[in-house]
């Protein structure tokens, strides 16, 4: 027993030990915290006014003063909490205040570093000081071995703003070192209306969860020139189904009337709930009165989901879907609950409710 | 036959022995991984600001779900929270479920409820019978449903899923009260990666103690109650170690039912919330998994350490063990339910490493320690027990227990850091150590109950936690100077 009992003992001791240094680590970040944290403030109350020096001088001859140059470190935290709300002239005034301060350089010297923290801060950081200067090497990190820092390299890519980027962020969306396609979106988003000729042409690419991704991107921007190809996309019974509903909710966000026609037949004929109820839902964004007799028709719909939304969507067609609504409504069938919801849901007076039974 | 009678005891007590130290390093590994997580985040957390979250056009809505029975004691605290989430669009759908208490009037009064009519988006099956549906007519997108209750919080929830509308749903305990950036923080994996995942929770912390000024924690503190402390420390480590370990290992089985984020159109297609099911948060998440695994979808179980969300816990005994063995008597249902999981590697880290371990380690764990315990008592009765052994064994048990209590305090202090008083400090301190006598035994005990409840195939039953309430304080910001 007495070489068990030893080797518990030794055990025992060590984990007393820890627990000893955790306390004393703990103890000392509760005490520090309140000094550290008076004294950020105060170093921030004092480096505030040089930053606004440099703000207030002429960008164009206003080489940062040299005081400004030689700061304390915690002059960077500043500037860089600050940049993202600056645009123009004086966020390129504390761009050229960060290369000057060596900010830039240390983050491109730490876009190769080991420690994978390292590398994430360090593309972020060039991403929103650092303008297009870096993209090449930015675009490296998207094949990164860590999923964070390729993340943090799409994110800084789309905050640099070069259309260049387009490309490799739409290649980022498969492959081994494939990206989330949500940080890719909005990374691409960020980019802004610049990316929207690449954005068009990768619709028609192989690259299926490109094709979603751009549609539902090309949605959010409200293309009115995408409209015909995402047309195409949503009519294509061959296409998958997910890239086919992003394309059918990137119509309605568009609005235009032209794709009323692919979205009733997306409605009507196709086997999908999913499309049909994305299809329903662009329906009553777009607004054309042709949607009203497939979206009634539509009340009839297996699908409970389909129903409310065909019935939302004919609530959205202004005062022919709300009569329609309305007639339904007051009849029998499964379609009278879901009208009376949708007519529910209009104006600011709430209808007075049909005992929930008779539904 | 005496010598063969002090073997076994002595056998038994050396398993149970060995049974504990594999238990502790198996914890620790997953401390490890966890701080290891917390410290990395303590450099950088990341390319994103929840600012750019909340501005994103492709952030989805999310609808807010809350079942109430009898929660009359904080329902407006926890609505107001609610209600007052930093999120681009959201819905609360509160279900009433059989309250007799105030609860709906309480409600009724605040948000001027009127009646509509019901606009459903599913089918699930639902025991009790809705009454009624009411919106706010205040401006808040409340939604109320009014139903009889069957006793089961997973009917309640599925009457509230029949009436979401966004494509993500949260469900919220009626006694929780969310920080204002919680939900947008524990969206963000659905965010950036909408193709894979398919849950994500965030950390619980107990309330009890806290003051709170209409629906937010102005100051956490803890509570004078040793048992509340003693729960605090428990969640701390299960929250901030555990889960992060669980979810690096992508094995995340447990998404709190107190609050945890869905994809709406996959809880749909299973069916809802098992209505049979008394642990119907885990069963959830393992049900979701085994489906994507089935139908070959991608899938991924996120736990987010910073969101916060602060519950009501048990103040008295009585009300922790009906607690306690209602989720040891879930826990067998859900791994009998999902038998064929556990150890199949199919399914990855989930059947290889999770399910193993809830089986050993949480189902069967109580067994083991109240063997135990018998063992030592009775070798001590006998006569058979080297004390001073025993005495070594005990204290390197309880050290080891009281490193992972404070490695998950100091993760607390150095990071998220929502405890500022010392005194609450020394408390969790003192509270991490004494959990280990006495509370740890009975503990046990409870949870020993609940399996064999589970066993004896007992009904399962939903018992109701008896509220409080949560502190107020007349001058919060007196207080949180």
């Amino acid at each position: 027993m007495t070489g068990p009992v030893g080797g518990v003992l030794l055990a025992g001791a060590a984990v007393t030990a820890l627990i000893i240094a955790l306390l004393l680590m703990v103890a000392t970040a509760h005490l520090l915290r309140g000094r550290r944290s008076a004294r950020d403030d105060r170093r921030k109350r004092e480096l505030m006014p040089l930053v606004h020096a440099v703000l207030d001088d002429d960008p164009v001859d206003g080489a940062p003063l040299p005081d400004v140059v030689g700061a304390p470190a915690d002059l960077d935290e500043i500037v860089l909490e600050l940049l993202p709300q600056l645009r123009g002239s004086d966020r390129q005034t504390l761009r050229d205040l960060l290369a000057e301060r060596g900010v830039v350089s240390r983050a491109v010297a730490d876009l190769t570093a080991r420690k994978s923290w390292r590398r994430g801060r360090a593309v972020a950081l060039l991403g929103s000081a650092a303008g297009t200067d870096h993209i090449a090497a930015m675009v490296e990190l998207l094949d990164d071995r860590s999923l964070e820092v390729r993340c943090a390299a799409a994110r800084a890519l789309g905050k640099a703003g070069d259309p260049a980027a387009v490309g490799p962020l739409l290649r980022a969306t498969h492959g081994e070192r494939a990206l989330p396609s949500g940080v890719l979106g909005m990374a691409l988003l960020d980019l802004g209306t610049t990316a929207l000729p690449v954005l068009r042409d990768s619709l028609t690419g192989r690259n299926q969860v490109a094709r979603g991704l751009v549609a539902e991107l090309l949605g959010v921007h409200g293309d009115p020139s995408a409209a015909p190809l995402l047309e195409a996309l949503v009519r294509d019974a061959g296409e998958d189904l997910g890239v086919r509903r992003s394309a059918a909710a990137a119509l309605g966000r568009i609005g235009s009337p032209t794709s009323t026609e692919p979205l009733v037949d997306a409605l009507s004929n196709s086997p999908d709930p999913g499309l049909q109820r994305t299809s329903a839902e662009a329906l009553g964004r777009i607004g054309h009165p042709l949607a009203t007799i497939p979206l009634l028709a539509g009340l009839a719909a297996e699908d409970i989901a389909v129903r409310a939304a065909c019935a939302d969507a004919l609530a959205a067609l202004g005062a022919d879907g709300r009569a329609s609504l309305e007639a339904v409504a007051t009849g029998p069938g499964a379609a009278a609950p879901v009208a009376r919801a949708a007519l529910d849901e209009l104006g600011p007076a709430v209808r007075r409710a049909e005992p929930v039974g008779a539904a | 036959m005496n010598e063969l009678f002090t073997d076994i005891v002595l056998g038994a007590s050396w398993t149970v022995l060995g049974y504990t130290l594999l238990l502790d390093a198996v914890m620790f590994t997953l401390v490890l991984l966890g701080a290891r997580r917390v410290a990395e985040a303590r450099h950088w957390k990341g390319a994103e600001g929840h600012g750019e979250i909340f501005a994103s056009p492709i952030t989805p809505a999310v609808s807010l779900l809350i079942p109430a029975h009898d929660e009359e004691a904080g329902i407006l605290d926890t609505l107001r929270a609610a209600l007052g989430q930093r999120y681009p669009a959201l819905e609360v759908v509160l279900v009433d479920d059989g309250s007799t208490d105030r609860t709906f009037e309480l409600v009724a009064e605040r948000y001027r409820l009127a009646p509509i009519n019901p606009r459903r988006t599913a089918d699930l099956p639902v025991d009790g019978e809705i009454l009624s549906v009411h919106r706010a007519t205040t401006g808040d997108p409340l939604v109320v449903i009014r139903k009889t209750s069957v006793g089961k919080k997973s009917d309640a929830l599925n009457a509230a899923l029949n009436h979401a509308r966004h494509p993500l749903v949260c469900m919220l305990d009626a006694d929780s009260l969310l920080e204002e950036d919680a939900l947008l923080r524990v969206a963000r994996p659905f965010v950036e990666d909408p193709a894979n995942v398919i849950a994500a929770g965030g950390v619980i912390r107990a309330a009890n103690g806290a003051l709170v000024d209409r629906g937010t924690v102005v100051e956490p503190r803890l509570s004078k109650k040793w048992l509340v402390r003693i729960q605090a420390v428990e969640y701390l480590r299960s929250f901030l170690l555990g889960r992060t370990g669980w979810a690096d290992a992508n094995a995340l089985l447990i998404i709190s039912g107190a609050f945890g984020l869905f994809r709406r159109d996959l809880v749909v297609e299973i069916g809802g919330l098992d209505h049979r099911s008394l642990g119907e948060d885990a069963d959830l998440v393992v049900s979701m998994l085994a489906h994507q695994q089935r139908v070959g979808a991608p899938h991924r179980v996120v736990f987010v350490p910073e969101p916060v969300c602060w519950t009501e816990v048990p103040e008295t005994l009585g009300v922790l063990g009906r607690q306690r063995r209602r989720w040891s008597h879930g826990l067998a249902q859900l791994l009998w339910k999902h038998r064929r999981m556990i150890g199949n590697p199919r399914h990855g880290a989930v059947g290889t490493m999770a399910l193993p371990f809830f089986l050993v380690f949480e189902l069967l764990g109580p067994v083991v320690e109240v063997l135990g315990l018998a063992s030592v008592a009775l070798a001590a009765g006998l006569g058979i027990l080297d004390l001073g052994v025993a005495a070594v064994m005990i204290g390197l048990a309880l050290a080891v227990g009281t490193l992972l209590s404070t490695t998950a305090i100091a993760v607390e202090v150095l990071t998220y850091r929502r405890y500022r008083r010392g005194r609450d400090l020394v408390a969790l301190v003192v509270a991490a150590v004494v959990e280990n006598i006495g509370y740890r035994q009975v503990h046990a005990w409870f949870r020993l109950r609940g399996l064999v409840a589970a066993l004896a195939r007992r009904t399962p039953r939903w018992t109701v936690m008896p509220r409080v309430g949560f502190t107020t304080d007349e001058q919060p910001a007196l207080a949180a100077g």
